[in-house]
């Protein structure tokens, strides 16, 4: 049965937090050896906040990704089976209003703002996410852009 | 990628000047451990060769956003800060596997000097193979300063 995921344009997708973890981001920086940034001290993140330690841009991808993952549901949100079907991610784009600090917790509000077909070797479904990641007390605003998701039909 | 790229100041790109390649690797399995407990993405396909085999691939694939931070980080080693960065849009294009050298490059798209001095830079970024199949493509864009 083919699904018709056009009616999904529009849906909020559900709130969810994420944190500029150190722990992520020292074991980030074991692989992605960074020369303006070493690993943190390992203090709680707290701490690392008030300190104004920066997280790598290289790390933002990592930021968006992990928090767009809890604001979905494959099957609920996007009609997808992930345990039959194939998934992968499309185009990112993201803009940056102001660097990541180690240890700030995030907000991300996310909307499918796009669904349309294609065809190449496969037809799929692109469905385009479109975010905001802002500091979560504050609210003021870190990241924003859009993610797209390739369904295989 | 060790040494630090040069940094250059506003005044010394050009649009269609080509960025300065870069090549790194080979690409070593084991870092997908950490990668996929950063993401919390245990699929075997990036974890597990006879898995990955059973589905056509001829080893484990490296995790999309390792791929992305390699080619962050290239563009950013130019910048005088890193989070001089404004934007960035990527695409996916192929996959990456253990022991691949990867390169990454880019060219000038657009210069726009600001009113504060220095100005915007848009660059087409690219990241490739060993085989010069693309892995990345895509455009980042980043604030430079003038040489004052």
């Amino acid at each position: 049965m083919t699904v018709d995921r056009t009616a999904l344009i529009g849906r909020p997708l559900r709130a969810a937090n994420n944190t500029v973890s150190e722990v992520d981001v020292n074991d980030f920086l074991g692989v992605v050896a960074e020369p303006d940034f070493g690993p943190a001290d390992g203090s709680e993140s707290a701490a690392a906040v008030a300190s104004g330690r920066l997280a790598p841009p290289s790390f933002a991808p990592f930021v968006a990704v992990l928090g767009l993952l809890k604001t979905f549901d494959w099957q609920d949100d996007f009609l997808f089976d992930y345990r039959t079907g194939t998934a992968m991610f499309g185009e990112q784009s993201i803009a940056f209003h102001r660097p990541l600090l180690l240890g700030e917790s995030v907000a991300i509000s996310a909307v499918i703002s796009d669904v349309y077909e294609k065809q190449g070797k496969q037809t799929f479904d692109v469905v385009e996410v479109t975010f905001d990641i802002k500091r979560r007390e504050a609210g003021d605003l870190l990241m924003s852009g859009q993610q797209s998701y390739i369904l295989f039909k | 990628m060790t040494a630090p790229l040069s940094k250059a100041w506003f005044e010394d790109y050009e649009v269609a000047m080509a960025l300065p390649s870069v090549e790194l690797g080979p690409m070593d399995r084991y870092d997908y451990i950490p990668i996929a407990l950063i993401l919390r993405d245990t699929n075997p396909l990036h974890l597990d060769r006879v898995y990955a085999q059973e589905r056509g691939l001829h080893d484990v694939v490296q995790q999309g956003p390792l791929n992305q931070a390699y080619l962050y980080r290239y563009f950013t080693s130019l910048l005088h800060d890193p989070w001089d960065l404004v934007a960035t849009k990527m695409r996916f294009a192929a996959n990456v596997f253990p022991d691949d050298i990867l390169t990454c490059g880019g060219e000038v798209l657009a210069v726009a000097p600001t009113e504060a001095g220095g100005g915007i830079v848009t660059c087409a970024v690219w990241q490739r193979n060993q085989k010069g199949e693309t892995i990345l493509k895509g455009e980042a864009k980043a604030r430079v300063p003038s040489r004052g």
